[in-house]
């Protein structure tokens, strides 16, 4: 590959210095003339019938509509996969925070008065808060049909334990958690040249463009959305929130209508990560060598499906790890209870399996008399190793380089002194990370490049800037294909009407998908152009011509040039080429046979914790994070992902408790649900692991979400490490910590 | 309730609603939308100002309690103000930028008391400002090069 001159530099940020002044704008900061504000009234009952009393709260003043089910012009209902939700409840609710009725008033104040006269009538009805007795046949129904949504299997050879020579087993359970993205959702609705506009922070425009169309009974090119800024996702913007409520309440009242989330608002009424049990049964040969590898997984997708059956996948097919295991046999299900719904959620299913099969490798690696680098490095995929879906790995497989690195870096910090009044443990954990929507489905990104008449180029693509990082990278990404600095190109990326459709920003696809679209639009558009500057200098052919900071010219003859301005002048619109990408995958057989994802990032993370004994509190002190990205786009964008991954695994892992009983989330505050603070997070000492992948752009993979997975395993390896305790079950809180550990001093 | 104060170097006379909070005031009336609400509860900082040099969540004062005060934005374009918030875009410290405005005025309110703070003065003045997006790592970065470029001397 020839020199690349943007492409591996740390561009700064697109829209930072917006983000910096505060002129971001997101929903909530936007204000338009005449506008009313809404208020969403929600169940407070996890499972029952319920009938509405709307008289007194009608007469509230500044009250102008109040709108239910009755309400909705098309369908009632939504859903990424299935359509389970409905736009307002109609009859029974499913869970703590279902949507019944919203009010829209002059003043949100208003809104909010007139929301607490609203008298709300339940017949309860029992419910299932697990998903191991919501599966049994006489469980409670969440739905009117079986709560189990879809069980899937993965079998590759005959697993034999009896053939192993050292056997381990054991049972996980990883909590629900939120994404607690700092700006709580908002949108508005307005109606503008016979269209509806609903400005909100998506995680996937043209999708919500879509859902709308359905539950407003009307054609999707009667609709535009608009992305504002968006306050972090996570995978938590994917569903449906308000969207459809602003949209209906603007056609209805054609007035702009707002809807603010406060944060206890936005915990009720967004996804959730699935909570799941498993178990786990892993064995080996005298040498090490992985060959049999048994696992049972239920997750727990609350009152909706989402993305239920993909995150089953995803979690099933990541069950082994980056390691090659001879015989797989895993039996995986998903089922509907009446607790908050789950989705997606930053790795996917991937981050739930990781905090077994890591914590497995190490319990093996000591009935074998190994140490867990040997297991590891005996077992890792290379270029050939197949997955337990009988996926042959090809080209950029460098978990093996990330292991490495990572044992060296942990040799450094193991000769840093230790504190004595702690217990002190270190820890590692290598993982896994398919990209994209996988098994067969068309993972489709687009793109259109323009010239426009300052000769400049212009990106349009339906991609979301969520803050990782998108519109930068895309800006680099074309960039180096028209030799032109990142700064000079021009995104769009926020508004239907002007953007093809990119897909979701989530599963780590944008800069994979969106990227090659990108690339290939710009190459089509470079080609384009050398051909348009032929026939304006008179040349027999392209050949030798140079493109660089807008215009072209002879390499031999450099007078002879034409700039972009000037071909803008002669072809105007005409100057406009688009690209689409779609990934190759494979749908699963009944056996989880397959290519289900493409391509497939790697990782290791070592870590080193301090424990006090006195109270049980645990920190992570040090660290080395070794991460395959394929080629870095922006290293300093990838070290910021690595950073704030670890930070949400370490959440995951030590603090976050969601406080769930009964289907309530007692813990929907700030205040009660803990997320690490800067105190909390060690500096880590990062590693780019560059393996350029043939697929990808300029050999780049997505890492938004591979960099969360380690981390929860890491350090449940490392406090083993310091006390001998093996937790299995997360956040190991002071609380949590000291239970055991307690007990066992005495 | 009618208050007099100065914000981001402008005199203000203003008649707020005695339910009004500062942050109420600054985004509704004063429309400086850059102030960000998290959690309305104090524990995420994303509504930080300074008033009177200090960092202050603005969910948890009422603009009535504002009369005679001196409060900075992140819309102000002061010069020590604008160097944070270009050094924070160098280093790469924004990523979704709900929490920024929050992070550069407790910035400021550390700058401006300790000049050269070290890693876990620059920790301690930013814990309670949440980011869920950074790790903090590189806003930690930021605010020690921006102590560096101000003039501080971080040992």
């Amino acid at each position: 590959m020839s020199k690349l001159n943007v492409v591996g530099t740390s561009a700064l940020r697109y829209e930072g210095k917006d983000k910096l002044d505060g002129k971001a704008m997101f929903p909530q900061d936007i204000k338009i003339d005449n506008m009313v504000y809404g208020a969403t009234l929600r169940s407070t009952i996890p499972h029952g019938y319920f009938t509405l009393d709307l008289e007194e709260a009608k007469k509230h003043e500044g009250v102008l509509y109040i709108f239910t089910a009755e309400d909705v012009l098309g369908k009632n209902e939504h859903g990424v996969l299935f359509k389970d939700h409905e736009v307002f409840m109609s009859k029974k609710v499913k869970k703590i925070g279902d949507p019944l009725a919203l009010v829209v008033a002059e003043t949100e104040k208003q809104a909010k008065e007139a929301m607490a006269k609203i008298k709300v009538s339940y017949e309860e009805l029992e419910g299932v808060f697990d998903p191991r007795i919501a599966i049994k046949d006489d469980a409670p129904k969440v739905h009117d049909k079986d709560n189990l949504i879809v069980d899937l299997h993965m079998k590759k050879g005959t697993v034999n334990f009896d053939a192993c020579a050292y056997v381990v087993e054991s049972e996980f359970e990883v909590p629900m958690v939120d994404h607690a993205f700092i700006q709580p959702e908002s949108a508005i609705g307005y109606m503008e040249d016979g269209k509806v506009v609903v400005l909100c922070s998506t995680q996937y425009p043209h999708w919500d463009r879509f859902e709308l169309a359905e539950a407003l009974g009307i054609e999707e090119d009667k609709i535009q959305v608009l992305n504002a800024a968006v306050g972090g996702a996570f995978g938590g913007r994917e569903d449906i929130t308000s969207q459809i409520h602003v949209a209906m309440a603007a056609m209805k009242l054609n007035r702009p209508v707002k809807v603010t989330y406060g944060r206890e608002e936005s915990f009720l009424a967004h996804s959730k990560r699935h909570p799941m049990y498993f178990s786990m049964k892993l064995g080996c040969n005298e040498e090490g060598k992985l060959l049999a590898m048994e696992s049972e997984i239920y997750a727990d997708s609350g009152a909706y499906a989402s993305w239920a059956p993909n995150i089953l996948r995803k979690a099933m097919v990541h069950s082994t790890g980056p390691y090659e295991v001879e015989n797989v046999s895993v039996d995986a299900y998903t089922v509907y209870t009446n607790n908050p719904f789950t989705g997606a959620m930053r790795g996917f299913g991937a981050t739930q399996v990781a905090v077994g099969y890591e914590q497995m490798l190490d319990m093996l690696a000591e009935e074998a008399g190994m140490t867990v680098y040997e297991i590891r490095e005996k077992n890792v995929l290379k270029v050939g190793s197949k997955l337990g879906t009988s996926q042959t790995m090809y080209d950029s497989i460098p978990v093996d380089r990330c292991l490495q690195t990572v044992k060296e870096g942990m040799e450094l910090i193991k000769d840093i002194p230790e504190n004595p009044s702690k217990l002190t443990g270190y820890g590692i954990a290598c993982s896994i990370y398919g990209t994209g929507y996988g098994n067969g489905f068309p993972d489709v990104s687009n793109n259109n490049v323009k010239v426009n008449e300052e000769g400049k180029f212009e990106i349009y693509s339906g991609f979301t800037e969520v803050g990782q990082g998108a519109k930068t990278v895309m800006a680099q990404i074309a960039a180096e294909v028209f030799n032109v600095d990142s700064n000079d190109i021009e995104v769009f990326c926020e508004d239907t009407d002007i953007t093809p459709d990119s897909g979701t920003a989530a599963a780590s696809r944008q800069t994979y998908n969106t990227g090659n679209a990108v690339k290939k639009s710009c190459l089509k558009m470079k080609d384009f152009l050398l051909e348009k500057a032929r026939i304006e200098l008179e040349l027999n052919n392209s050949i030798g011509l140079q493109m660089e900071n807008h215009e072209i010219y002879m390499k031999t003859l450099p007078d002879k040039r034409v700039s972009n301005v000037e071909l803008f002048k002669k072809y105007g619109s005409e100057l406009e080429t688009n690209a689409s990408f779609t990934a190759q995958t494979t749908t699963l057989d009944a056996f989880g046979q397959g290519a289900p994802y493409w391509p497939y990032g790697f990782n290791a993370l070592g870590v080193k914790v301090e424990i006090d004994p006195l109270s049980g509190r645990i920190d992570v002190v040090d660290g080395v994070f070794a991460q395959d990205v394929g080629r870095a786009i922006n290293p300093r964008f990838i070290e910021g992902q690595m950073d704030g991954g670890f930070m949400m695994g370490l959440g995951y892992a030590l603090y976050e408790d969601i406080g769930l009983k009964n289907g309530e989330m007692r813990n929907r505050k700030f205040s009660s649900y803990i997320l690490p603070t800067s105190k909390d997070m060690p500096t880590l000492r990062k590693i780019i692991i560059e393996d350029p992948e043939e697929t990808g752009p300029f050999g780049a993979k997505g890492i938004g979400e591979s960099v969360t997975i380690p981390a929860a395993p890491a350090i449940m390896n490392a406090i083993y490490d310091a006390c001998g305790i093996r937790f299995t079950k997360l956040p190991v809180t002071p609380i949590e910590f000291m239970k055991k550990f307690g007990v066992q001093d005495d | 309730m009618l208050i007099k104060l100065t914000v981001n170097n402008k005199p203000v006379e203003w008649d707020v609603s005695p339910e009004a909070r500062l942050i109420d005031f600054l985004r509704e009336d004063l429309n400086l939308t850059g102030t960000k609400e998290g959690c309305g509860e104090g524990e995420c900082g994303a509504c930080t100002v300074l008033i009177d040099g200090k960092a202050v969540n603005s969910c948890l004062v009422m603009a009535f309690q504002m009369d005679g005060k001196v409060i900075e934005t992140i819309e102000s374009v002061e010069p020590m103000t604008e160097t944070i918030k270009e050094t924070f875009l160098e280093e790469g410290a924004p990523q979704c930028g709900f929490c920024m405005p929050g992070m550069v005025l407790s910035a400021k309110g550390l700058l401006l008391e300790n000049e050269t703070p070290n890693r876990s003065e620059v920790k301690e003045a930013i814990s309670g400002n949440l980011c869920r997006c950074t790790g903090y790592t590189t806003i930690e970065d930021a605010i020690i090069k921006s102590s560096e470029k101000l003039g501080g001397d971080n040992e």
